[in-house]
């Protein structure tokens, strides 16, 4: 039963194969991905009700002992983060299809995709620091490869950045993993935490932790290292721009909520505070860069660091409901903002621009388009009640009982600001009449029957983050069981130690 | 031992940092090989010396071997780094061939046109 464990991984991988070396009719292609996009989606729903009692599903690779081989551990929060990549991706995936014609496909595109995402489902599965690397560079190399795969001319340049700082990133990481191994003579997460809670309070154990927040910081997308974010993110498609914006930045957030409460001795106070004083800023000055620009891209990839600030100000804070709060805001969030990429998407289709001054009308031809953003907007300001209004109330609360005043502040102003910028998108795009007699960017004309099925991608994706608003309660009991499993190494360990294969007990 | 080979890091850390900070980009892309390649000598180095120590292949009558674990993983590492280097490669062949300049100040310079 647990051998299921690995096929997150490997069944994407096997479509991407199957896709690269399948044949050449593209319709076919899409068929294939299609049906394994869903069948991984069932895939980590069933394995999210495997792990509902609480006690993570374990897969020791070739028999080996976890001190030896390879473990893959997929807890609660593990499985959570399984069912969102893969339900955005069946998403996104959908969406492409709509975007672009059968012939018109660049045929590498679905297989990268699928390459993608079994490099992020193997980052959530995996229970071993070197493997988790590997497991970034499967995901980093498709991402590197699908962000260049279209771009033009004059946006090729913005993947620069992108690829050095995160190539510096993870050479960083691959250092803090010769680090820890130096430290603790092992690299399987389950006994790390066992070795470091015997060093508690030791230098080492601090240093290795604050590489890893700068490694995973940077994936992240945390002030001072978002730069490359907004300028990157903006060249991509819109379906690959969602599936960007829902699942790279979260990769750096778990890892992050799985290195600090599960591996890491809890008393790392310092490293906490910083990471809190961190997401202030990354929350307030990032809004401040999504009001500054003037394209919906833009000003939607501004603010994935801006809201990562809220995520990462729920682990600065560090009480159990504030994990909680955080797990929430990462499902809430993941939803919302991959479905207003596609939304900008369909509005870029409809205007032939993305950009705010050139664009109009929209309200008027497509008020289902409208409503749909609106719900988005207002759930993404936090507005009761949406989904992302309970997310930002507990951390809200949270730092307000621990006293942090100023981080409450900066949490409240960053979602007005928000609130402002989507007013931006919502006046210009929507509510002016349109301007006409302007040079088009797109001259690419979607047919009625694709803008249709675009918005009903769209609309499913919204009834789903209204669900979550509304059925709270259930999602926050989720969250908190899956916060209170994190926060508990006891079990994590002895799920993956328990397990005697080749090479004995440890 | 380990001093020279901890020296041999962080002279490499050192020129990789200053060549990541030029403008020309053939120079970045040298100082990310020599970055990547002192990361893996890091690792590496983290298997301690290998004074006394065998290879790690089991023999009779040998009892101290070096530590396998550290090479192994260098071994991944230096073929993601392969990987990697061939992508940036390629990736600036491409930007030279559009834009013509090996500059990053050039490169980013707002054209005519530019949102």
């Amino acid at each position: 039963m647990n051998n299921l464990v690995i096929w997150p991984f490997v069944l994407p991988v096997i479509t991407a194969l199957v896709c690269l070396f399948g044949g050449r009719v593209a319709l076919w292609r899409r068929w294939v991905v299609a049906c394994s996009a869903v069948a991984q989606v069932a895939l980590a729903f069933y394995l999210q009700a495997q792990t509902v009692g609480g006690t993570p599903l374990v897969q020791v690779l070739g028999g080996w002992s976890a001190h030896l081989g390879v473990a893959l551990v997929i807890d609660g929060l593990a499985a959570i983060m399984l069912c969102l990549s893969t339900l955005v991706a069946l998403a996104c995936i959908l969406y492409s299809f709509f975007e672009l014609d059968v012939e018109h496909g660049h045929p590498l595109r679905l297989p990268l995709t699928q390459l993608l995402v079994a490099g992020i489902n193997l980052s959530f599965i995996t229970g071993d620091l070197f493997n988790m690397f590997v497991a970034f560079e499967i995901m980093l190399v498709a991402s590197y490869a699908l962000l260049t795969l279209e771009a033009n001319d004059r946006h090729i340049k913005e993947a620069f950045p992108y690829l050095i700082v995160n190539i510096f990133g993870s050479t960083i990481f691959l250092i803090s993993a010769g680090m820890a191994y130096a430290v603790f003579g092992t690299l399987n997460l389950a006994q790390i935490s066992e070795r470091a809670a015997q060093m508690e309070g030791s230098f080492a154990v601090a240093l290795v932790a604050v590489m890893l927040m700068v490694v995973f910081g940077i994936k992240a997308g945390v002030f001072p290292l978002y730069y490359w974010l907004p300028n990157s993110y903006p060249i991509l498609p819109y379906s690959l721009a969602a599936l960007y914006s829902g699942m790279l930045t979260k990769v750096g957030i778990y890892v992050l909520l799985r290195m600090l409460c599960t591996v890491f001795p809890h008393s790392l106070d310092r490293v906490h505070i910083v990471l809190g004083w961190l997401a202030g800023f990354t929350m307030v000055l990032a809004v401040l860069g999504a009001i500054s620009r003037n394209f919906v891209r833009g000003i939607l990839s501004f603010h994935i660091a801006s809201q990562i600030g809220y995520m990462l100000l729920a682990i600065g804070l560090f009480t159990p409901l504030a994990i909680a709060a955080c797990i929430f805001y990462v499902i809430h969030h993941i939803i919302v903002k991959s479905s207003l990429f596609l939304i900008g998407g369909i509005a870029f289709f409809r205007n032939g621009t993305d950009h705010l001054e050139r664009m109009g009308g929209l309200w008027k031809a497509a008020p289902v388009l409208g409503v749909l953003f609106m719900l988005q907007a207002f759930s993404l300001a936090g507005i009761p009640p949406l989904s992302g209004f309970w997310g930002k109330f507990t951390i809200v609360a949270e730092s307000l009982r621990a006293e942090q005043y100023w981080l409450a502040i900066a949490a409240l102003l960053a979602s007005i600001l928000t609130m402002v910028s989507m007013m931006k998108i919502w006046l210009q795009a929507f509510w002016r009449p349109s301007v006409s007699s302007v040079p088009l960017e797109n001259t690419h004309t979607l047919t009625t029957a694709s803008i249709v099925g675009m918005t009903g991608i769209v609309g499913v994706m919204v009834a789903m983050s209204l669900f979550i608003g509304l059925n709270a309660e259930t999602f926050l009991q989720v969250s908190t069981h899956a916060a209170d499993a994190l926060l508990d190494p006891t079990i994590y360990r002895s799920a993956v130690l328990s397990i005697i294969g080749k090479g004995g007990a440890p | 031992m380990q001093i020279d080979t901890a020296l041999l890091v962080g002279v490499m850390f050192a020129i990789s940092t200053y060549l990541l900070l030029q403008r020309s980009f053939i120079r970045i892309l040298f100082g990310f090989i020599i970055f990547s390649n002192a990361g893996n000598l890091f690792i590496l180095s983290m298997s301690g010396a290998p004074k006394d120590r065998n290879m790690p292949i089991v023999k009779d009558g040998v009892t101290q071997y070096v530590d396998p674990l550290p090479q192994s993983l260098v071994l991944t590492a230096i073929v993601i780094g392969f990987g990697l280097a061939v992508y940036l490669i390629m990736l600036l062949y491409r930007i030279i061939l559009d834009s013509r300049t090996i500059d990053i100040e050039k490169m980013f310079k707002p054209e005519e046109g530019d949102e």
